[in-house]
């Protein structure tokens, strides 16, 4: 699809980079190493992010040839390679997020466009605007709990599953990679309100950062 | 004397525990395991409160949620403080500080009590309304000192240092209520499989089995309790919730509970190593099935001064006995029209104290309490009730009198009895608040003499909340029903009755209905029978409501105050509904039930704001770049939830610059050498398809059809009103690819407003929407230097000739990808730099890095208004306000007529209202006297001199000092002003001054437009 402008946003060289959480880090600063948290945060940043809008089955095609994945179909599911470091979650009956390791994206990006050729759909690049925050813990269920009207109990959330949901004020895309994990995939701009808001309702539990 | 009351064994509180508190400034000792009210009565206070309205001394009569008098507060602290906590909810702990909520200056000699005597003993209802109205103007003054001597309790001053929260919880079931039919049910619909959520609002959990004198498999029911309990808390699906209320049951199963997780501990959350817990938390409870087993209040009877302290409902003084071991008097009458009452007496007997009667008001009770009761020699006087209580703060003796309560009168001689303590039971009311919460209304039982709760879709009652009182039938309730609410939910599980404990029948009798006690004067001239003590509402008092024409029990309710505030009732109601049925000689189903409304118990608001409070209270949305701003002393404006940068003060010669100076400055720097700005706020919208640029066509009022690659164009979008409701510019990044700015505010409203045609109208376009806001980061380079600058830092031709004035170009900006935009907000030649975010401080602090040597200024939305002012670029929100069309705003340019699709707008712009000429349209305004800034909002007149009130013409939108031009100048709308350049108007202002304005261009600076294309 040439008629759309591709762009690698990700310069060559190395200049400082910032996450959503750069001047969180900075202001509040990360609560004391605890012995038995109940909560550790950490972020995942600078991660490549893209979103896919389109039709399920060409971009099924398309994601199995380039990332050696499936497009997970049903609603809300989470689909992700072994190593847990790409993924393609289910965002809408049209729509998908695509994570994986920062450097990837643009050559996916390209590769998709390739594999895609005059199909209509879109992917639009958004690594800058969001990061990934991993909540584990005995206690993340109940932060977790304290912030999401949607229903996080193993029952309802089991392993494998995403969704997009509110998060206290702000909205995220929260999923479940693993048994123990729990991810959010928060917005730049409320990335700061979320982290304060994670440390505020974890205090009673106990928290750490891992930096 | 301390604890005076107290029984040297029994009950379920901790007697190696001794714990001190402090009530009304005196010091008294009590146990863990002990309600505020439980020690009260142990140590032998009889005077808790001072009512309402007539100020009379009042006691404990409840022993749970009940409880009408015992209302206190809380609190050793100011901060601490909690109003209108009910002694008998609140767990006993150390230290504990309550005073009476009623009765300043203090509970034994206070303020309204002089008022009752001065107006007379008789305060009729109606009397606040009647006595106090009038002059209205009065009214806040007497409202102030009615509040403080007779009000519920009072707000803290100073800020709750606690920490409360919400926590969202899904269920297949939720019971409300832990005694019998509630454990039963849980039990049931645990071990089928359900996740379970119990809830009970009292100390512990068990309800009516924590003083019951049944067996369970032949031994105290409290056994089973623990064996229930231990069960259920084993299981993962199971969450058990003890001091937790229900207290509002809304549409489709959301129930909220309010839990109390460290009230009983301490008067602030306790600390946990370094871990300050969480003080009270309120669930929001999504249910696909609820189960009612809140049980049943007992009705006190009405009869005369049965508020005086000594008067109990007969199942407390079971409760205080067998739970506390508090005995609350030395001598009692019980008056009773059921033998579940009887209770009270076997236990008072068996504590040691002397039953002085039973007056059963039933001809020949029979069962198997009342036999235990003759056995043991008590004497029982039947077809009789107390019908007056003697004493003034002690009960000290009952006046018992056969009646005929058909004929609602008394039949027989009076006897006086001497005793300290009288205990009524009128029967049983289930607990149906919640149920009526939904609007359902209750049906009355005429074989249980209660309502029971409505149809309410997803909700069961079990066990006293639907009338079944025997034990053994409330355990089996409880149980079909855990399995009928499992099944519900889909499980398969069949009732399973092998697994029920035994316990053994009692036989009882069948109770006689009787509510207002017959006296021998006439209900008006009798001595005070109070049906809601609370609420100070007699029967008397009911009894003129309806004489005075208040039939509907809705408007008795209204004009008494019965059931009002935080006592929704759960004493009185039904006795009210009953003497109200009397007076209109209606039956009570007839009569009905008022509304019972949440919150069922008052909740904290600590409780109800939970996490969202301070800094959470909204999110703060921050740019890439905040911490520079902040590091470099920016003051900042809020913008929808952003934070931008509003002006950067300096400080110069040690003085920081106003908001004014600083302006001045940044204004000037931009229009003489080179400002930046942080842009990234702007709403960003990918837009990629084949129809992208049709679909453009048709939301904008221009036209889009020839939009190269490499160029950009502003776009005005209408609503179907044809109202202007977001600007912004879009570029064409390739055939089938636009990026779309939208204002600051709007970014979210136009992406769905495009989803919204997309999806509804459209769908035959082929085209995706994305927001990118976050993603990009933008930075305004703008002045006369902004060329020199950027050309330092960036690998893009910036050439005049090869990068025009609405063009955009990618290449990079201090080593990171960029895209570059020729677009311009200030007049001035202008480069909008996006790039991914992450990179966005580095190349921020790049330019200023080089920016040095041409005074490269911060400046923030203050400047940007001001220079964008000048120019007369509008702002939506600011300059129009969704009754602006783009033809008012002088933008014909930019509306196409003759583009082939009807674009959105269009017709409506066509309408003969959006075609007058006399419509408000958008101008400049010079003020006469140079030094005048007008105000924005300000009103419009041609006339000064015509009377008021004056036809106003317009206003202005946009106010500010130019520093370029020397003078105030304004944006504004005026009638018909497109065509009254060079004419007078006038803005009267609220000091009476009147300033003249001349209308202008709204373009103050550069009218040709050189500057943005050098």
């Amino acid at each position: 699809m040439s008629d759309v402008r591709e762009f690698n946003t990700r310069p060559s060289g190395s200049p400082g980079a910032e996450s959503p959480l750069a001047w969180s880090f900075q202001r509040q600063g990360t609560p004391p190493r605890e012995a038995r948290p109940g909560v550790t945060l950490r972020e995942k940043a600078f991660l490549g992010h893209l979103i896919l809008r389109g039709g399920a089955i060409v971009l099924d095609e398309a994601v199995r040839e380039t990332l050696g994945l499936a497009l997970p179909a049903r609603p809300n599911a989470l689909v992700q390679d072994a190593a847990g470091e790409r993924s393609i979650q289910w965002l809408a009956p049209d729509e998908w997020l695509v994570i994986v390791p920062g450097g990837e994206e643009f050559t996916l990006e390209s590769q998709l466009r390739q594999v895609l050729g005059q199909a209509h759909c879109s992917i639009v690049n958004v690594s800058g605007g969001q990061t990934v925050l991993t909540l584990r813990g005995e206690n993340a269920r109940d932060v977790l709990m304290k912030s999401t009207p949607y229903d996080v109990h193993p029952q309802a959330f089991p392993v494998g599953k995403g969704v997009s949901t509110v998060f206290a004020k702000a909205s995220v895309v929260l999923r479940r990679p693993a048994e123990d994990t729990w991810e959010l995939v928060i917005r730049r701009s409320f990335a700061d309100y979320c982290y304060r808001w994670l440390l505020d309702a974890a205090a009673e539990y106990g928290v750490i950062v891992e930096r | 004397m301390s604890q005076v009351n107290r029984l040297s064994q029994g009950g379920r509180i901790d007697r190696s525990h001794t714990v001190k508190f402090t009530f009304n400034g005196k010091s008294y000792e009590g146990y863990v395991g002990d309600t505020l009210a439980s020690a009260l009565l142990a140590n032998g206070i009889d005077v808790v409160n001072r009512s309402f309205k007539y100020s009379r001394p009042r006691g404990i009569v409840a022993a749970g949620a009940e409880e009408p008098n015992a209302v206190v507060q809380l609190g050793a602290s100011e901060a601490a403080q909690v109003p209108n906590v009910r002694a008998t909810q609140q767990g006993l702990y150390e230290g504990l500080t309550a005073r009476s909520t009623n009765g300043w200056p203090n509970v034994q000699r206070d303020l309204m009590g002089m008022v009752g005597k001065l107006s007379g003993t008789f305060m009729p209802p109606g009397f606040y309304y009647k006595t106090f109205m009038a002059p209205a103007s009065l009214w806040m003054t007497y409202e102030k000192y009615i509040r403080k001597s007779a009000g519920l309790g009072r707000s803290p001053t100073e800020p709750d240092p606690d920490s409360y929260d919400h926590i969202n919880q899904h269920c297949d079931v939720l019971i409300v209520g832990a005694g019998p039919a509630g454990l039963s049910a849980a039990l049931t619909a645990a071990r089928s499989g359900a996740r379970v959520i119990l809830c009970d609002e009292q100390e512990e959990m068990g309800g009516s089995l924590l003083d019951s004198r049944e067996l369970i498999d032949d031994a105290p029911a409290v056994q089973w309790v623990d064996r229930v309990l231990n069960e259920l808390g084993g299981m993962q699906t199971v969450t058990l919730l003890p001091r937790t209320t229900a207290n509002g049951y809304h549409d489709h199963n959301f129930v909220t509970l309010h839990e109390r997780r460290t009230e009983h501990l301490a008067d602030s959350a306790p600390t946990v190593g370094s871990r300050r817990q969480v003080r009270s938390r309120l669930h929001r409870v999504r249910a696909k099935q609820v189960v009612l087993a809140t049980g049943a209040h007992e009705r006190p009877l009405v009869y005369a001064n049965n508020d005086v302290p000594g008067n109990l409902i007969a199942g407390a003084v079971s409760a205080y006995i067998r739970r506390y071991g508090v005995v609350p008097g030395r001598k009692l009458v019980l008056s009773a029209t059921n033998d579940h009452a009887y209770r009270a007496a076997l236990d008072w007997h068996e504590a040691g104290r002397e039953v002085v009667a039973i007056v059963d008001a039933r001809d020949n009770p029979r069962g198997d309490l009342v036999d235990k009761a003759q056995s043991l020699g008590i004497r029982i006087i039947t077809q009789s009730a107390v019908i007056e209580a003697k004493g003034a703060d002690r009960v000290s003796g009952a006046r018992v009198a056969r009646i005929d309560a058909k004929l609602f009168k008394v039949a027989g001689k009076v006897e006086e009895l001497a005793c300290d303590t009288i205990a009524s039971s009128g029967g049983y009311s289930p607990v149906i608040h919640l149920a009526s919460h939904t609007g359902s209304r209750p049906t009355w039982r005429d074989d249980i003499l209660g309502f029971v709760p409505g149809e309410v879709k997803g909700l069961t009652p079990a066990g006293g909340a639907h009338g079944v009182y025997p034990l053994n039938d409330v355990i089996r309730d409880g149980a079909d029903v855990g399995t009928r609410v499992a099944r519900a939910v889909g499980i398969d599980t069949a009732a399973d009755a092998s697994a029920l404990p035994q316990v053994a029948a009692r036989q009882d009798g069948q109770a006689c209905a009787l509510y207002q006690v017959p006296h021998e004067k006439q209900t008006m001239r009798a001595p005070k029978q109070f049906v809601d003590l609370q609420n100070d509402v007699t029967a008397a008092g009911i009894e003129l409501a309806t004489r005075e024409g208040f039939e509907s029990i809705e408007h008795v309710k209204r004009y008494t105050a019965m059931g009002f505030g935080t006592d929704q009732g759960k004493l009185g109601n039904i006795n009210g509904m009953a003497i109200a049925a009397r007076c209109l000689k209606r039956s009570i189903p007839e009569v009905g039930t008022t509304v019972f409304r949440p919150n069922y118990t008052p909740v904290t608001f600590g409780a109800i704001v939970g996490r969202h409070c301070r800094e959470l209270f909204d999110p703060e949305r921050y740019t890439a770049l905040h911490q520079w701003h902040v590091e470099h002393g920016a003051e900042f404006e809020d913008v929808g939830q952003w934070k931008r940068p509003w002006y950067f003060p300096r400080t110069v010669n040690g003085k920081k610059e106003s908001m004014h100076e600083a302006v001045a400055r940044e204004c000037l720097a931009v229009r003489e050498r080179v400002g930046i700005l942080d842009a990234s706020t702007l709403g960003k919208i990918d837009i990629q398809g084949p129809d992208a640029r049709e679909f453009l066509g048709r939301v904008y009022t221009n036209k889009w059809a020839k939009l190269a690659p490499g160029r950009v164009r502003y776009g005005l979008m209408c609503k179907d009103d044809g109202m202007l409701m977001d600007d912004g510019t879009t570029s064409c990044l390739g055939e089938n690819h636009f990026l779309m700015t939208t204002t600051t505010g709007g970014a979210a409203g136009v992406l769905e407003w495009l989803e919204l045609w997309h999806q509804t109208e459209w769908p035959d376009l082929q085209v995706y929407f994305n927001s990118v806001t976050d993603h990009w980061a933008t930075m305004t380079v703008t002045g006369p230097d902004a060329r020199k600058l950027l050309a330092e830092v960036t690998d893009i031709d910036l050439d005049k000739e090869q990068f025009k004035f609405m063009d955009w170009r990618e290449g990079t900006v201090a080593g990171v990808p960029a895209r570059v935009f020729r677009i311009s907000f200030t007049g001035e030649l202008a480069f909008e730099i996006n790039v991914q975010a992450n990179y966005a401080m580095h190349v921020w602090k790049t330019l200023f890095d080089h920016g040095e040597k041409y005074d490269l200024t911060p400046y923030g939305t203050e400047t940007m208004h001001v220079l964008r002012a000048e120019k007369g670029l509008i702002i939506v929100g600011q300059d129009t306000d969704g009754s602006v069309t783009p033809e008012d705003l002088g933008m014909q340019w930019a509306i196409g007529y003759d583009k082939p699709f009807s674009w959105i707008g269009k017709r409506a712009l066509s309408r003969s209202d959006t075609r007058r000429t006399d419509r408000k349209q958008f101008v400049g305004l010079k003020p006469k006297d140079p030094k005048v800034v007008l105000e924005e909002g300000a009103q419009i007149v041609f006339d000064p001199k015509q009377s008021i009130p004056m036809v106003m013409v317009g206003h202005v939108t946009s106010s500010y000092y130019s520093p370029s031009l020397g003078h105030g100048f304004a944006l504004a709308v005026v009638r018909g002003g497109h065509e009254r350049m060079g004419e007078t108007v006038y803005l009267p202002m609220v000091d009476g001054t009147v300033h003249e304005a001349e209308i202008v261009s709204p373009v103050f600076v550069d009218p040709k437009g050189e500057r943005q294309h050098v």
